[in-house]
């Protein structure tokens, strides 16, 4: 049905990771496998969660999504989740959810600024 | 006036938990829910889906569409057979849970929702019952 997926990208030292629009219970929980396995594979310093083609974020992926993000937190790097969708971002606001140490951006590409900005003058933190 | 439509859903399984987001977003999209408003009603049906199945290993949901006084809505009924809800009042209160999810499925179902009725009893089971009405 919804079983699409997870596309996972390497950019330089940057792991860039496409959710598909609506994916089941295990397709989300293999995200935080895939993602792991990878950033360790390829020694990635951060992860970039492209969910700009979510339609539903429900608690059960933001409570996977903050664990992911605290995971990559111990290991040394950095989460930032991009694209959300506004009707996500105010029902996930009005659910009470929040990306833990996850940080937000508006886009990809600006997801990707903020990587090469942190390098430069450490302000991703 | 349209005619009422209704529909059901089991939730038997975790895949039919996407089932119940599918057959929501549609439902809610033809009633004529704006963007945001089918995304929290979906959210929100997600959560009690959610909540069928992992406290009472299913449940079904019935959905059909309401006219409360002229105002046009859609109306969602989870019913498990599943252990009940001790406290509803404790399960209300955000954070709280008996499992291991985020315990914000039920107050955040309600606050996503216009209306929201809980009956359960101990080893019988549990319904809950959401509406939303179109604005305007």
């Amino acid at each position: 049905m919804a079983n699409e997926n997870i596309s996972v990208i390497k950019i330089g030292d940057i792991l860039l990771v496409t959710m598909p629009p609506n994916p089941d219970d295990v397709t989300i929980s293999l995200l935080q496998e895939k993602v792991l396995t990878n950033l360790e594979q390829y020694q990635s310093k951060g992860l970039i969660l492209d969910i700009s083609l979510v339609e539903t974020l429900d608690s059960f992926f933001a409570r996977t999504l903050t664990e992911t993000a605290l995971m990559i937190r111990l290991m040394g790097g950095r989460m930032i989740v991009a694209g959300m969708q506004p009707s996500v971002a105010i029902t996930a606001t009005q659910l009470g959810l929040s990306l833990g140490k996850a940080v937000a951006a508006l886009d990809v590409d600006r997801a990707l600024a903020m990587f090469r900005d942190g390098d430069s003058q450490g302000s991703l933190r | 006036m349209s005619a009422v439509k209704t529909g059901q859903v089991r939730i038997d399984s975790e895949s039919d938990l996407v089932l119940v987001r599918k057959v929501v977003r549609e439902a809610a999209t033809e009633l004529g829910f704006g963007l945001t408003d089918v995304t929290r009603i979906v959210t929100a049906a997600s959560e009690l889906a959610r909540n069928a199945y992992i406290y009472a290993g299913g449940g079904v949901l019935d959905w059909r569409t309401i006219n409360n006084a002229g105002h046009q809505g859609i109306e969602l009924t989870f019913g498990d057979h599943g252990p009940g809800i001790p406290s509803i009042e404790l399960a209300m209160q955000p954070g709280y849970t008996t499992g291991s999810g985020l315990g914000l499925g039920l107050p955040g179902a309600k606050r996503l929702m216009d209306e929201m009725e809980i009956s359960s009893e101990p080893s019988v089971g549990t319904t809950v019952v959401v509406r939303k009405y179109l604005r305007g």
